[in-house]
């Protein structure tokens, strides 16, 4: 179906439409996400997420952008929140556990492995995930839809609201990070 | 020198293990989870407001508000002229036709 017919029918509310869309964008909501977020429950908790807002805000969506670039949208602003959640979650616990409180015990982040990953790239691709996660949050978006989900610098820029040449810096900016923390972390491996 | 070599190689290869990444597949079962999710929403509206009644940013100038208009009330009435107890004898007196002083004064005409 035409995705602006898609977009009319699920205005009127029409269930069909809405399956539809949710099959026709799950795999890239979730990719997304999952790029993001680097933990597969997560990365399904927003997915859900984000097509309940799409269900609840189409009125809203002026069409002026794809839907794609729509849902990246979304998608971005939501693993953001949910990061950003879990991170005051991990300093509370840790604030409480330096008190005595609490007893719940703070475990290290797991390797992440993506399952879209070749079986040889698997070990080197955890060792790049862990830096990407600690790069500032623009240049980890950008990185992470240009890397993990093929987006040209245009299609990045549509959807930060940004222009191609700062798309272009911040991918400049977050090459070079990623550079020196996987020095580090080869220097100290040896 | 060999070992810097070694690292910086290691590291172009690890930026490199991202290229011919395949998409991640979402779960197969997701539409059904996403319509018992908004059928939840839906039931859980007015829990969703009280939520949002209790939010600091909303509960707070409420509360703020709401003391603002009970003291501009209180300031309103104290302000107004308070009434004697002579004024409301007076008062009383009009309304029941009691002005004249005494009966005595009042009703004996002399023939």
């Amino acid at each position: 179906m035409d995705e602006q017919f898609l977009i009319e029918k699920l205005r009127q509310g029409d269930e069909a439409a809405f399956r539809e869309i949710v099959e026709t964008w799950k795999n890239l909501v979730y990719n997304t996400a999952l790029g993001i977020l680097q933990n597969a429950e997560d990365a399904e908790d927003v997915t859900q997420e984000v097509f309940v807002q799409v269900f609840e805000s189409i009125k809203t969506f002026k069409a002026e952008s794809k839907l794609s670039t729509w849902l990246y949208r979304i998608t971005v602003s939501k693993a953001l929140d949910h990061l950003r959640r879990k991170k005051r979650k991990k300093r509370f616990a840790y604030i409480q556990s330096l008190f005595g409180a609490g007893g719940e015990t703070i475990i290290e982040k797991p390797d992440f492995n993506h399952p879209g990953i070749a079986l040889d790239n698997k070990e080197r691709a955890a060792i790049l995930f862990k830096a990407i996660d600690r790069l500032p949050e623009n240049q980890k978006i950008a990185f992470t839809l240009h890397k993990v989900e093929g987006l040209s610098y245009q299609e990045i820029s549509d959807v930060m609201k940004t222009s191609v040449s700062s798309v272009e810096s911040l991918m400049h900016r977050a090459k070079n990070n990623l550079k020196k923390l996987l020095h580090d972390h080869y220097q100290n491996k040896d | 020198m060999n070992e810097q070599k070694h690292i910086r190689e290691e590291v172009e290869k690890t930026l490199e293990s991202l290229n011919g990444i395949q998409r991640a597949a979402a779960n197969p079962y997701l539409f059904t989870r996403i319509e018992a999710r908004l059928e939840k929403e839906e039931r859980s509206f007015w829990s969703r407001a009280l939520t949002f009644i209790s939010r600091p940013s909303v509960a707070v100038p409420a509360i703020v508000l709401t003391i603002l208009i009970n003291t501009a009330i209180f300031f309103e009435f104290k302000s107004e002229k308070v009434q004697t107890p002579q004024d409301e004898e007076q008062v009383f007196a009009s309304e029941y036709n009691l002005s004249d002083n005494t009966i005595y004064e009042s009703t004996i005409e002399p023939e």
